[in-house]
């Protein structure tokens, strides 16, 4: 591959001033035309404060806001995986009993807003199925040591049942992308290859196992990373039902301070340090996983 | 070369009919046994049916009539017999097919970790010594990518010996090769031959063919045009389309 040597040219420049000109415009507006008074000396106070009783920084609501996001993603992401890969081998399966369940739950979950979606799971899950499995109780009822273990993966017993609730949302939600990115990606695989496992003897559940799958990982990296990163910010959805995330954190402090400008740039430098690292990580795995191939 | 002793039947196919979607019959009453240490070599036109053939006897495509019976097991709808067959039959394709996440060494050992269920210290030692056999040891942890054509059936042939197949099918395995490749995988499959593995080989090689094969049979639409020795069909056709195929390829 011939790599050319980067250079900046007379369009660069020009358009690199247009875009610090029009910044430069927006904050003038904002510093004169609406009379703002900056005050980022307030916005620390909310990431850590210092508490009196444990003589020590605690997070206080941007970053409770942060790890709860944090929580949900994470479980989510894993949760839609799993949820993805089941669907997703649902697709391509013999069966057509199989193939129209893949079918029913993309088509469903892909063709309504995410937020519709939350309404119907938290006044199906959160009220009526919740409460008849006895989430709430069964958690009271834990030991204190195993409600702080669970305080500390998922939410505190009091939030518990509409964190699963959002936490729930989120995965079948993800996990219909995730079904198609499974399913693409599984297709993708060339007929030979099929082929050679089947002539080797190996069952369909062996050839899946040691030789699809695998393949298919290697190849959806790139979009599952996407939709990882989505999960990110789709969690930010879950505020509608008070779930304490970092958006639903963000209008709170809004709400009391009116620090609109500090408090949502702050958000998105938050936002921002968990998508990219994330992307950055997982550019790194596709490296190591495509050693193969280079 | 001295006369070799063919042993009875390892396989039997009867009466095949196999029709593609597409309305295309590819084979059309199709039958033929194979003896055991017998080499038979498959020519005819492209579309004639034979690498259709070879596919059907390890349930790669599924026949729409007759019956298929390898070393006493019928190929059927029963999965297990499927299984069975495919143990016993291996296969080596045109464009290798192999597995690019895997390095040769785990290509050739993963079958029969888990399909022979041998331990992993186990697979690994008959690996590298299938690949002794055929000429590549030193590429051992090298994935497919790197290696070139020749190299890669090769990886291939071992791969599917591995598995310690009764029969091995040959589906035009050099075909996909540059023509400097083209040798050293030919010696591996001639060395099989005379080790006495049964060979069904579907190739446009006539020199490979005339030297290693025991029977030939030229086929066309499906059916069998001519069978006999190779030497037989070389000098002396007894169809006229068959001495016709014969002088545009040779």
């Amino acid at each position: 591959m011939i790599i050319k040597k980067k250079k900046i040219t007379r369009l660069d420049v020009i358009l690199g001033l247009l875009i610090l000109a029009i910044a430069a415009y927006i904050l003038y507006r904002i510093a004169v035309g609406l009379q703002y008074k900056w005050d980022w000396a307030a916005i620390p106070q909310y990431l850590f404060r210092y508490d009196e009783e444990r003589n020590g920084w605690v997070p206080n609501l941007l970053m409770q806001g942060v790890f709860t996001t944090i929580r949900l993603s994470l479980w989510g992401t894993i949760l839609a995986t799993i949820l993805g890969t089941i669907m997703g081998l649902c697709r391509v399966s013999h069966s057509l009993f199989n193939r129209l369940i893949g079918w029913t739950y993309v088509e469903l979950i892909r063709n309504l807003p995410p937020l519709v979606l939350i309404f119907i799971f938290y006044y199906f899950l959160s009220g009526p199925i919740m409460s008849a499995l006895g989430v709430d109780e069964f958690v009271k009822a834990l030991s204190e040591r195993t409600q702080g273990l669970l305080t500390f993966l998922f939410a505190p017993p009091s939030m518990f049942s509409p964190f699963l609730a959002a936490l729930i949302t989120l995965a079948i939600f993800e996990g219909a992308y995730i079904t198609e990115i499974v399913r693409a990606g599984i297709q993708s695989i060339e007929k030979g290859i099929w082929e050679a496992s089947h002539a080797l003897g190996l069952s369909r559940w062996q050839l899946m196992r040691a030789v699809i799958l695998p393949l298919v990982v290697q190849r959806i990296l790139p979009p599952l990373a996407g939709q990882f990163i989505s999960t990110i910010k789709d969690s930010a959805i879950v505020s509608i039902i008070s779930i304490q995330e970092l958006t639903f954190q963000g209008m709170e402090l809004m709400a009391a301070t009116y620090l609109t400008f500090e408090v949502w740039i702050t958000i998105t430098a938050l936002y921002l340090i968990l998508t990219l690292s994330l992307s950055l990580s997982v550019g790194r795995l596709e490296i190591y996983l495509r050693r193969s191939e280079s | 070369m001295p006369e070799k002793m063919l042993g009875n039947d390892i396989i039997t196919a009867d009466k095949i009919n196999k029709t593609f979607p597409n309305e295309v019959q590819a084979l059309c009453d199709f039958s033929t046994r194979v003896r055991r240490r017998e080499v038979l070599v498959i020519i005819g036109p492209s579309g004639s049916g034979k690498s259709t053939f070879l596919r059907c006897l390890n349930g790669l495509e599924e026949i729409d009539s007759g019956s298929i019976v390898i070393d006493g097991v019928p190929l059927d709808h029963k999965k297990e017999n499927r299984l069975e067959i495919r143990k016993e039959v291996g296969m080596v394709f045109q464009l290798f097919n192999l597995f690019p996440h895997l390095t040769v060494l785990d290509n050739v050992s993963l079958a029969q970790r888990l399909v022979r269920k041998k331990s992993k210290k186990e697979a690994s030692e008959t690996s590298m010594e299938l690949l002794r056999k055929v000429g590549i040891p030193e590429k051992a942890n090298t994935f497919p990518n790197h290696l070139s054509g020749g190299q890669q059936q090769r990886v291939a042939i071992a791969r599917a010996l591995a598995m310690m197949p009764k029969v091995m099918l040959f589906d035009e395995a050099t075909s996909a090769l540059d023509p400097e490749m083209i040798g050293e995988v030919l010696e591996v499959m001639k060395n099989l031959a005379q080790e006495g593995m049964t060979m069904i080989v579907v190739t446009h090689e006539m020199g490979f063919a005339r030297e290693v094969g025991d029977r030939m049979i030229f086929m066309e639409e499906g059916e069998i045009v001519e069978e006999g020795s190779p030497d037989q069909l070389f000098t002396n056709p007894k169809k006229e389309r068959t001495g016709l195929f014969l002088s545009q390829i040779l």
